[in-house]
C-alpha cells in the first residue's frame, strides 16, 4: 500500500511539476520590474512553506510521541524533519541567488533570512543528535523535545516581514499583490512539489522502519552472544 | 544584456534546487541499500544463532 503511494505520489507530482513548467516559462509574461528572474518564486516560496509543513507535521508526531509513546510518530517525525530540511535548504539557496541578482549581494543578516537560516541550523540539530543517543526511548524523547523547541522559530520566520523592517520584501500571497494566473501558477507548484515531498517523506519513513528492525535485530544478536 | 544576466540567475537557481533534490534522492538510495545489506546481514547472524541453539 505504502509503496503505491509512494510510485502515485510521484508520479502525479512529476506529472503537474512537467506540465506546471510550460505555464511557468511558455504562458506567463516577465514580471515588470525583475524580468525573467521572477520565476524563482516559483520554487523558493513553495519550498519554505512545504518544509513549515513538515515540520508541522513533525511537532505534531513528537507531541503525539511524549504523550502516548508510540515510536511510530517518532518515525514519521523524523522523515517530515529531513524532507522539510532539503526544502528549508531549497527555500535559502534559491532566495540568495534571487537576491544576488535584484539586491547585488548574495546575503545580508536582516530578520527573515536569519530567521529561516537559524530554523535550518535548529533542525539539523535535530538530526545531528539523533543517532549520537543509542537508546530508542531516551533519542525519541529528547528528539521530540527538541523538534517541538526547534518549531518556535517557524512564525518568527513567518511573520518577521510583518514585524520588522527587511531587506526582504514584503508579503505578497496574502495582501493579493500577484496577479492572478502567476498565483495560480504558484499553487500548483506548490502541490506538485508537496506531492514530491509526500512521497519522499514515505521512502525515508520506510527506510526508518528497516533502521529499527536493524537496531532490534542487533539487540537480540547481542542477548543471543 | 541584463535579460540574459537574468535568464543565468534563474538557471543557477533551478540547477541549485534540483541538485539539492537529486542530491537527497541519491542519498536516500545509498542509505536504503547500506540498510538493506546490513538487515540480511543481521537476519543471517540471528537466523544462524537460533539454528545452533536447537
Amino acid at each position: 500500500m505504502r509503496e503505491k503511494a509512494i510510485y502515485i505520489l510521484g508520479l502525479l507530482g512529476a506529472i503537474a511539476l512537467v506540465a506546471n513548467m510550460y505555464n511557468i516559462f511558455l504562458v506567463l509574461p516577465d514580471e515588470a520590474n525583475q524580468g525573467a528572474i521572477y520565476r524563482i518564486i516559483f520554487f523558493h516560496v513553495p519550498a519554505a512553506i512545504i518544509a513549515f509543513t513538515f515540520f508541522f507535521v513533525a511537532l505534531i508526531c513528537s507531541v503525539a510521541f511524549l504523550a502516548f509513546k508510540t515510536f511510530k510518530a517518532d518515525a514519521i517525525a523524523v522523515a517530515a524533519t529531513e524532507v522539510g530540511v532539503m526544502f528549508a535548504t531549497i527555500n535559502l539557496v534559491t532566495g540568495s541567488i534571487w537576491g544576488r541578482n535584484i539586491w547585488g549581494i548574495w546575503w545580508t543578516w536582516d530578520y527573515r533570512i536569519t530567521s529561516m537560516f537559524v530554523c535550518v541550523l535548529l533542525y539539523l540539530g535535530y538530526l545531528i543528535m539523533r543517532p549520537a543517543i543509542t537508546e530508542p526511548t531516551q533519542r525519541a524523547t529528547l528528539a521530540a523535545v527538541l523538534s517541538i523547541f526547534a518549531f518556535a522559530d517557524v512564525p518568527i520566520v513567518w511573520f518577521s516581514i510583518r514585524w520588522w523592517r527587511t531587506q526582504h520584501p514584503g508579503p505578497v500571497l496574502e495582501t493579493g499583490g500577484l496577479p492572478h494566473n502567476m498565483a495560480m501558477a504558484l499553487l500548483y507548484n506548490f502541490l506538485a512539489l508537496l506531492a514530491i515531498g509526500t512521497a519522499l517523506v514515505l521512502v525515508r519513513l520506510r527506510s526508518e522502519h528497516v533502521q529499527r528492525e536493524i537496531e532490534s535485530l542487533r539487540r537480540l544478536a547481542l542477548v543471543e552472544a | 544584456m541584463v535579460e540574459a544576466r537574468n535568464f543565468m540567475f534563474l538557471f543557477y537557481g533551478l540547477t541549485a534546487a534540483w541538485l539539492i533534490v537529486i542530491g537527497y534522492i541519491f542519498y536516500l538510495v545509498q542509505r536504503d541499500r547500506k540498510l538493506s545489506k546490513e538487515l540480511g546481514r543481521l537476519r543471517n547472524l540471528v537466523g544462524d544463532g537460533e539454528r545452533t541453539e536447537r
